[in-house]
């Protein structure tokens, strides 16, 4: 195994990354990677998501008086967190040089008192208090190494990150007359 | 009939063998093209050689190739019929209506949808080969004893290949697909007799997942991904007697069997089904074969009293041993296993073997080949005590 700054691992070119990570560490401030979106109200409990120039649409279940269109918002981050693992996998298994066949991460997660946002009030908060992610993985290289790959693929996960630690959010308001 | 060759309490295998690891990198060559069908083959006969060493090392009297040529114990036609794909359960997902039941079954059973594959039908099917002449061929080469070929049943592989929105246009109903499996597999059981089989055995590991969970409407996961069925137990299981008399109607020459059992993926017992073969007895005996080939080692069976209504009135293919598990049974828990089943079958009713196989799955297998080894030694040891202490003579 190693890194071949020509080759293509699991339909990456690892040099073209490295080559884009580079460009990209350049600019000033790139460090933050900046994100917006614009989230749109279309009626009842159904929401478009606009982010760079994709949409998609947030509903809530029937049995909470939704249309059951999409997934809703914490489906998306647990969704979310999914992606992120994979996507934190593949790219390590890649700089390394190690071809996965198959992958696949089952996530479930259970939020600490949803009854607090549903307005029956109680104690805790809304948000997950625990997220399980088990990765299923096939791929070139002993249990040792993907057992490292994955655990800095944990360690460093974006939206992982964005989960366990404090974030600080800025609410605002503006009531359009 | 009786088995020519084989001895009283005969010991046989379910049919699947753990696969040694060269052989599943040219299992994975050959599903993604890198590996011709006669090469992947090539690499088979040597596993199949080592998987009949073990078995004549530990005793076995009527043989199996271990299905080492099968990616697992139905999906392996996917080489020999002509209108049939090989999909992942991640791609079948798809296509499934209540995707999140679907997904309970595969976190129940820990299990990832990639790693399980399934036949589905995309058009109308015809036979391009033997569904397994090629394993009886490859075993008469190689061992004078009795060969025994398991083949999927008729239900199992009509729930299984058809996949709504991928299969109907060619088939609009499963009973539409049934039409055309029914004369395929009649075709081969009747073609393996004629080429010297022993025994061919039918798995319907399916009939219990439709007498335990008859809730389950929608596409659903046991041992096989399935098509929704009506709900009706009775109805099902009906129609499952029905398509394997139709299979087997009127073959005399060569010892036939069915196999039901409870789930044989995953080694966490909470994961697979559990209950009494009871309520399915009536239908197992108006099945047209020989034997029954039922898990009993697993205490998830029940007990054998579930045929003190119907005693002696087919052969018992008793499951001595669980593949599924470390520990080793001893040959006195095997003995009284069998001297259970003598109230309610005679000795020469009564052949020995595991629960299931012991890798149903290639990717999947549920022991080692050194667990497994010594499991069929003490089955081979407590056989022999069996003949001795009732006089039972070769047959």
């Amino acid at each position: 195994m190693g890194s071949d700054e020509g080759s293509v691992v699991n339909g990456l070119n690892i040099g073209e990354f490295r080559e884009a990570v580079k460009t990209v560490a350049e600019q000033e401030g790139a460090q933050h990677a900046p994100k917006k979106a614009r989230v749109q109200w279309m009626g009842g409990f159904k929401f478009s998501a606009l982010t760079r120039n994709h949409t998609f649409v947030i509903d809530e279940p029937a049995h909470l008086t939704g249309e059951d269109e999409a997934p809703n918002s914490m489906e998306y981050v647990l969704g979310a967190y999914g992606a992120c693992l994979a996507t934190g996998f593949v790219l390590n298994a890649s700089l390394q040089g190690v071809t996965i066949r198959n992958m696949e991460i089952a996530l479930d997660a259970g939020q600490d008192n949803v009854f607090t946002f549903l307005g029956l009030g109680g104690e805790g908060h809304s948000g997950f208090s625990n997220v399980n992610a088990k990765l299923y993985v096939q791929a070139e290289a002993d249990a040792e190494t993907l057992q490292r790959i994955w655990e800095k693929t944990v360690e460093t996960s974006p939206v992982g990150n964005s989960l366990v630690h404090n974030v600080v959010i800025n609410p605002a308001m503006d009531v359009i007359p | 009939m009786s088995i020519d060759g084989a001895p009283a309490f005969p010991v046989t295998v379910v049919g699947s063998w753990p696969r040694p690891p060269e052989l599943l990198k040219a299992l994975r060559a050959r599903q993604s093209g890198d590996l011709t069908f006669e090469e992947f083959n090539a690499e088979a006969d040597k596993a199949v050689l080592e998987c009949l060493r073990y078995q004549d090392e530990a005793g076995v009297d009527i043989v199996s190739d271990g299905e080492q040529r099968r990616d697992n114990f139905y999906s392996f036609i996917v080489e020999k019929l002509d209108g049939v794909q090989l999909m992942s359960l991640a791609e079948v997902m798809d296509h499934v209506e209540d995707k999140a039941s679907f997904d309970e079954i595969l976190r129940s059973q820990d299990a990832p949808a990639f790693a399980i594959h399934n036949t589905t039908v995309v058009d109308k099917i015809r036979r391009n080969k033997h569904l397994a002449m090629d394993e009886l061929e490859f075993l008469k080469k190689h061992t004078d004893k009795p060969i025994k070929i398991a083949l999927p049943g008729p239900y199992l592989l009509t729930r299984s290949m058809w996949v709504k929105g991928v299969s109907d246009e060619a088939y609009p109903t499963m009973q539409d697909l049934a039409e055309d499996i029914v004369p395929i597999l009649r075709e081969e059981v009747i073609a393996l007799r004629d080429a010297g089989a022993a025994f061919v055995q039918l798995d319907e590991p399916v009939l219990t997942d439709v007498m335990f969970r008859p809730e389950v409407k929608e596409r659903t996961f046991m041992c096989a991904s399935m098509a929704a069925s009506s709900g009706d137990p009775m109805v099902e299981l009906t129609w499952a007697v029905r398509l394997n008399n139709a299979v087997l109607a009127d073959i005399e020459g060569i010892h036939t069997g069915i196999h039901v059992c409870r789930g044989n993926w995953s080694r966490q017992d909470e994961a697979l089904l559990s209950g009494s073969y009871e309520p399915l007895v009536m239908y197992l005996l108006t099945m047209r074969v020989n034997q029954l080939v039922l898990e009993y080692a697993t205490p998830r069976a029940g007990d054998l009293a579930a045929f003190g209504r119907y005693p002696r009135i087919r052969e018992m293919g008793l499951g001595v041993v669980n593949p599924r598990t470390d520990d080793v049974e001893t040959v006195d828990q095997v003995i009284a296993k069998v001297e259970e089943a003598l109230n309610y079958f005679e000795p020469e009713q009564i052949y020995l073997n595991p629960d299931c196989g012991f890798g149903t799955f290639a990717e999947r297998p549920m022991n080692t080949t050194e667990i497994a080894s010594q499991k069929l030694k003490v089955i081979a040891a407590a056989a022999k005590e069996l003949r001795s202490k009732y006089e039972v003579g070769t047959r």
